[in-house]
């Protein structure tokens, strides 16, 4: 327990030890984690989100989808990260490569089923309207994909954030997990601290991402939304 | 006692095996099968199989638990939240910063990776299984009922029966889960394929065990994941028929 | 032919023990009806390769001993130790001053590092057998072009060349005595730091990310004629020869063979011997465990 209060002590020092020389703050390690992160999945949602869409759009490649979302919890990501270093080395591109490859299932699976699973009578009272495809797509697909597209967004974004801490172990220097990874110059309570910290920007992160979803929900939606979607990362293929 | 800094006689130092049958992990090449081969039994299949063990009992003890969970919040529906609470925020602490919080108290040993990989299953087992059996339609409930079952055997022989799919697939899933989250656990209590994985980077990068610890992590839970698959189909075939 | 069942037995029970004694390569039995040790050892190839040693060489003598190997750093491992999770660990003297006892004062020689160590470690119930010849010091490695060119031989040296140095190295060395301080402190030198993963430290002189490295004195890649390590006139990087830290009451339980078997392989253990091993297991990929295996047997310990 004197470990734990000790980290505290550590978190409101942010991450230096009194007598040594000027370590990374914890505040600028939590931003790199974010960083690092938030290009993976930048850059994740740009190649899986489009292909996504459109094949759910066009109701073709369901197979391809949804087995890419089952393959995707199947990779461990230290393997995966692991695997990238031997191929390609340590580095900044290597971690975010391992990434992006760990990212793009959810995202995609997602907004395939989003946007497939759209019920079909309203496209075809949308269609009756006049609508081109591209304007279904645009004014009543996404619109009511938004819950889950999102929820495949919110499950990458946490397991990158994730995974970016684990990248430590693989000698990446630059996240919060540095200091798990040196627990010989940050001692237990930094360990324990840097843990508490990574625990809390998850969980920060979650809530965040859950506002932001039920934000862009539609209005007319949010009054039939299961209430078990919107905390918790969820993948379309949860449930059979 | 004496101090001994100087050796007594100089010790024999054998050879420790001929160079050239090592030329392959001195160049550090993708895959050096003799390695693989020397090293099997010694490193990558107790690693193996420390790391099906750390999974099976993860799973079941995450099984039984989430199941109880569930039958309990089947039947009093107030129960449902706290619970989803609870779970969806051990699900959502990344596997690093779980297992070092637990590890000063627990100790560094199989208890405390169990423990942390046993959290990361219920959030997925409680929610497919709560879910499939609120699935059962309420005219199969009402039929069950009108034929004189009780709640219990209700449960048993046609409400859980019915539920299977979503379950087994939760269960599916939390493996596959696991699987992956073990690799993290090697640094807790040094078991499972994570410890040639994170030895094989600290070791200058040791290619080949990298690649096959880290396929055989890959490949385990695929074929987890494909044999599991299996056994849902196998356990409900009435099911098959309906996603045809 | 009411005692043939008894009989019987008590043949296959015989030849059952009988069994069982020939199939293990040891006779000995100076460890017979001692309580189990459990040895531990910290996270890199020399201390698992220690850890196999001592364990091999003490289950040879019939100690019931088992190990736990990689368990953490310094501090995690000695934790482990007083805690009760372990017995036993392979630790470097001038460690346990400058980690675990917090000790800054260098001591002037190997003996003394190993006298104050031990005598701090007496304190929480613990002592230290024999050391080895070998001392595994950190060391600031360089590429042999590098040092030529420039004319380094000492650390002093390296005053000379301004403040455009950078020494890679393992996190922790920035903030150990042994490490960044102790060459600001000690050498007055004011280096940039780069983290290096322990595997890395001599990629990183190869690539010319850094000029200087922290290596061990132990390390393989030293027998291989392209690097150099600048010697150290001020002693701040310490004296590390290796002993093991074992509570005082398992010594006294397990008797004096357990430490007399400590020590005959200690004994043995010279920087020629710990760097062969090391380039077994490192550059080998060879499993500590055979190669422990190996020598033991070779010096007739196992």
């Amino acid at each position: 327990m004197h470990d734990f209060t000790e980290a505290f002590k550590f978190i409101g020092r942010d991450g230096q030890i009194p007598g040594a020389p000027p370590l990374p703050t914890l505040v600028h390690l939590t931003l790199e984690t974010l960083k690092i992160a938030g290009i993976g999945v930048a850059l994740a949602l740009l190649i899986a989100l489009p292909v996504g869409i459109w094949l759910g759009h066009i109701h073709r490649g369901s197979f391809v989808a949804i087995n890419l979302g089952n393959i995707w919890r199947a990779l461990p990501s230290l393997a995966v990260l692991a695997i990238g270093v031997a191929f390609l080395g340590l580095g900044l591109d290597n971690v975010e490569l391992a990434l992006i490859v760990l990212a793009i299932p959810p995202i995609i699976t997602n907004a395939y089923v989003a946007v497939d699973e759209v019920d079909r009578d309203v496209v075809d009272a949308a269609r009756g309207m006049g609508m081109s495809g591209w304007e279904i797509l645009r004014k009543v697909e996404l619109p009511l994909g938004i819950p889950l597209i999102f929820a495949g967004i919110r499950t990458a974004a946490l397991f990158v954030v994730s995974t970016t801490t684990i990248a430590a172990l693989t000698g990446y220097s630059g996240s919060l997990g540095d200091i798990i990874n040196n627990e010989a110059s940050y001692h237990l309570p930094g360990v324990i601290g840097a843990a508490i910290c990574i625990a809390a920007l998850a969980l920060l992160l979650e809530f965040g991402l859950a506002l932001v979803q039920r934000a862009l929900t539609p209005r007319g939606l949010k009054l039939t939304e299961d209430p078990g979607v919107t905390f918790a990362p969820v993948a379309a293929t949860d449930v059979a | 006692m004496t101090v001994l800094l100087a050796a007594a006689h100089a010790p024999v130092i054998p050879n420790f095996g001929n160079p050239s049958s090592f030329a392959c992990e001195r160049a550090n090449r993708l895959f050096c099968s003799d390695w693989v081969s020397h090293n099997w039994s010694t490193v990558l299949w107790p690693a193996l199989r420390q790391h099906l063990v750390l999974t099976l009992i993860a799973v079941s003890l995450g099984f039984v638990i989430s199941t109880t969970l569930a039958l309990i919040a089947y039947r009093r529906r107030w129960f449902e939240r706290p619970v989803l609470i609870v779970t969806s925020i051990l699900y959502t602490i990344p596997s690093l910063a779980l297992f070092e919080l637990l590890a000063p108290s627990l100790g560094l040993n199989r208890t405390t990776a169990e423990v942390a990989l046993v959290s990361y299953t219920l959030l997925i087992m409680f929610r497919n299984t709560l879910t499939g059996l609120r699935e059962v339609p309420d005219e199969v409930r009402d039929a069950a009922a009108g034929m004189g079952m009780g709640p219990l055997q209700s449960l048993l022989r046609v409400e859980l029966p019915l539920a299977l799919p979503a379950i087994t697939a939760g269960v599916r899933i939390a493996t596959v889960t696991v699987i992956s989250l073990a690799t993290v656990a090697a640094l807790i209590d040094n078991e499972g394929l994570g410890v040639p994985i994170l030895t094989a980077i600290s070791n200058e990068v040791f290619k080949t065990e990298l690649i096959v610890a880290g396929g055989m992590a890959v490949g385990l839970a695929l074929a987890a994941d494909g044999l599991l698959v299996l056994v849902q189909r196998w356990l409900t075939p009435w099911a098959r028929a309906r996603s045809a | 032919m009411r005692l043939l069942r008894p009989a019987l037995l008590a043949a296959l029970l015989a030849i059952a023990v009988a069994a069982c004694g020939s199939s293990s390569k040891t006779t000995s039995s100076s460890g017979a009806g001692k309580p189990a040790v459990v040895i531990g050892d910290k996270n890199f190839t020399e201390e698992y390769i220690l850890g196999d040693l001592y364990q091999q060489a003490l289950a040879a003598k019939g100690f019931k001993v088992t190990l736990k190997p990689n368990i953490g750093s310094s501090e995690i491992t000695y934790k482990a130790l007083t805690s009760g999770q372990i017995d036993m660990y392979p630790e470097y003297t001038g460690v346990i001053l400058s980690v675990i006892a917090g000790i800054t004062t260098p001591p002037h020689s190997a003996a003394e590092a190993y006298s104050l160590a031990k005598a701090y470690v007496a304190k929480h119930g613990l002592t230290l057998t024999a050391p080895t010849p070998f001392y595994d010091s950190d060391a600031l490695g360089t590429l042999k072009t590098f040092a030529t060119k420039n004319h380094l031989t000492t650390i002093s040296d390296l005053k000379k060349l301004g403040h455009s140095l950078i020494v890679g190295g393992a996190p922790e060395f920035a903030t150990r005595q042994e490490g960044l301080l102790g060459l600001k402190q000690v050498y007055g030198l004011n280096p940039t730091f780069k983290p290096l993963s322990i595997g890395l430290t001599y990629k990183a002189l190869d690539s010319g990310q850094v000029q200087l490295s922290d290596v061990f004195t132990t390390d393989p890649p030293l027998t291989t004629g392209k690097y150099t390590i600048l010697t150290d006139p001020k002693f701040v990087f310490g004296f590390q020869n290796v002993a093991p830290i074992v509570k005082q009451s398992v010594l006294a339980a397990e008797g004096p063979a357990f430490q007399q078997t400590l020590d005959a392989v200690s004994a043995l253990l010279t920087i020629p011997a710990i760097q062969k091993m090391n380039a077994a297991v490192a550059l080998d990929q060879q499993s500590p465990a055979a190669v422990a295996h190996a020598f033991l047997v070779a010096n007739h310990l196992a």
